[in-house]
């Protein structure tokens, strides 16, 4: 299995001088094993990505597209990804099913005017919707993927990709276990935490579970870390988690090497060194843990 | 009144290395007038930067008030609007103007984007400053003092795309993208709108000379021409492509300062940089 990251930023893609290391493009990964071209997610990363598979000397011709969520910086990258505009290319796109909106209507009406010119009907690849949810097993190839639930708003996927030879798993937008329980309604956040309930809490701790359970043993955890500790006593609600909780998680999996992932916008790569420093400071011996950076390739067996 | 350009990128911003001096960001233009006023052109991610710096000053404490100028709601010009902390910080106002398309208001494409499945906004109804939405007219307003001026001088199926000038005392700033130069008449509806000019700011993201597939845009060379027509002091290069590195965009700035001083032109050439400041 190889792996590239094209896009590590969340929330909104940056271009400044202070994030050229770890990189401003947002969420976007490549995994590739074998013949199989896989992508997760749709961040401005896509856009590079893109191009370097038209480079190729055999660029793939199959895709498979896994998304986590829709929140635009999942998506963006999406209407500048080359291969879409391709004949010869088909596209496997997976997402979460929701009763309110396809996954094609969605990325359908994101793309349409009066937000961009661009039809689905018009693409000349062949793209192809699966809406698949939480829990799920199913092969791609050579690659067995399992999904998870994230605990974000609106919720999202959370992925394993596994091979005889090697583990990835793949989170990188959810809040921690322990308050804010995301659903499909909007949490309103007064400035202080009210008390979850007993079942809140029972299906925090049951989705942490299944959470950690996803990431057993695996080889990389690409986690979210956004926010600082700062940073998530002021925000709980916009679901995401600190460097401290992606740890935590990558302990309790046993996993080999942790990649902080989905940075803060406004995280310079200076400060980033440091969280990274903090945590390997204080990490379980054993387990590896890195900033996920733009360019970055993990490659672990036969390929 | 002063310019500050904070996103000159079109379609798709490009943060990296080889993007850093011209920058990766997208549209995004601020004009400070005399008296204070605050005019966003456009809120591509350029607008996330800019959002930060006013988060210096009095949108701190919800005291602040800006007035944003939409163009057209395509996602290099809209979607870095939700994420900057004025935006959420309740006492901050926030004018919008931009255009209704045939689909709906300009305040429900806004909303549209912030649907739970785009953005965990969850909704224009929980975007903390006051903001209200202008649909624009050809009817000129005033901004406390700079008078805009709106021209509708392009569409696309369902969206009109619109143009801008802002005077005050007598020195203009006009603001053009995303327009296609399909006829005479839309040409000569631009020359007059820019005519006489200090700043236009113009997209042109490819060169005639580069076949590119056709994204409705006009070219380098029209804007040039367009500025040189309505005799426009400077011309800035504007909505650069997502594959025009730093190095290329010097050399394509070269090589038109070049035709157009053979032409005996006054013309000053620029493409837009972000973070130039410029009085006007």
């Amino acid at each position: 299995m190889i792996a590239r990251i094209w896009g590590t930023r969340g929330s909104y893609p940056v271009a400044r001088a202070d994030v050229l290391r770890y990189g401003g493009n947002t969420t976007c990964v490549e995994v590739r094993v074998g013949e199989r071209c896989i992508v997760l997610d749709a961040g401005t990363g896509m856009r590079p990505l893109g191009a370097a598979l038209g480079a190729e000397e055999h660029s793939p011709t199959q895709i498979d597209l896994l998304m986590t969520h829709t929140h635009w910086d999942h998506i963006i990258g999406f209407p500048f990804f080359a291969p879409i505009y391709a004949p010869q290319c088909r596209l496997e796109i997976f997402g979460l099913g929701r009763t309110q909106s396809s996954l094609r209507a969605t990325i359908a009406n994101a793309l349409t005017d009066p937000l961009l010119p661009v039809s689905l009907e018009d693409l000349r690849a062949e793209l192809h919707f699966h809406e698949i949810h939480e829990g799920l097993c199913f092969e791609l190839g050579p690659v067995r993927v399992s999904t998870a639930r994230a605990n974000h708003p609106y919720r999202a996927l959370a992925y394993r990709l596994e091979t005889d030879e090697a583990t990835l798993v793949f989170i990188p937008d959810t809040g921690p276990f322990h308050t804010v329980l995301f659903g499909d309604e909007r949490i309103e956040w007064s400035g202080v935490p009210t008390a979850s309930s007993h079942d809140e809490l029972r299906e925090l701790a049951e989705m942490r579970e299944r959470i950690v359970e996803l990431a057993q043993g695996a080889d990389w955890l690409l986690y979210d870390s956004q926010f600082t500790d700062e940073q998530y006593v002021r925000f709980p609600h916009w679901g995401h988690s600190t460097a401290t909780q992606a740890r935590e998680i990558a302990e309790e999996a046993g996993v080999r090497e942790l990649l902080l992932f989905h940075h803060d916008p406004h995280r310079s790569d200076a400060e980033l060194d440091q969280i990274v420093a903090q945590q390997r400071a204080v990490a379980r011996p054993g387990l590896q843990v890195s900033g996920a950076h733009e360019g970055m390739l993990l490659r672990k067996g036969a390929v | 009144m002063q310019l500050q350009f904070w996103g000159v990128r079109g379609y798709v911003p490009t943060p990296g290395a080889e993007y850093l001096r011209y920058g990766g960001n997208t549209c995004c233009v601020l004009i400070c007038g005399a008296g204070g006023e605050l005019i966003a052109l456009d809120s591509g991610t350029g607008f996330c930067q800019l959002g930060d710096t006013l988060m210096q000053r009095e949108f701190r404490q919800g005291q602040g008030e800006l007035t944003l100028l939409i163009t057209h709601t395509y996602w290099d010009h809209i979607l870095g609007l939700p994420f900057p902390g004025i935006v959420h910080t309740p006492g901050n106002r926030l004018h919008i103007y931009g255009p209704d398309n045939t689909r709906g208001s300009l305040e429900m494409t806004y909303d549209g984007m912030l649907s739970p499945v785009y953005s965990p906004v969850y909704g224009l109804a929980h975007i903390g400053a006051t903001h209200s939405f202008q649909p624009l007219s050809t009817e000129p307003f005033r901004i406390g003092g700079i008078t805009v001026s709106a021209l509708p001088l392009s569409r696309r199926k369902h969206s009109p795309i619109w143009a801008f000038r802002l005077e005050e005392d007598g020195r203009a700033v006009v603001y053009i993208t995303d327009v296609r130069y399909i006829d005479d008449q839309i040409w000569n509806k631009a020359v007059g709108f820019a005519r006489g000019a200090r700043i236009l700011v113009h997209s042109a993201p490819y060169t005639r000379d580069e076949h590119v597939e056709d994204y409705g845009h006009s070219r380098v060379e029209d804007a040039i021409e367009l500025a040189v027509e309505a005799e426009v002091a400077r011309l800035f290069l504007y909505h650069h492509a997502p594959t025009r590195t730093d190095d290329e965009l010097d050399a394509l700035v070269a090589r038109y300062r070049a035709v157009l001083a053979s032409t005996g032109r006054t013309l000053q050439l620029d493409a837009a940089r972000e973070g130039l400041l410029l009085d006007v």
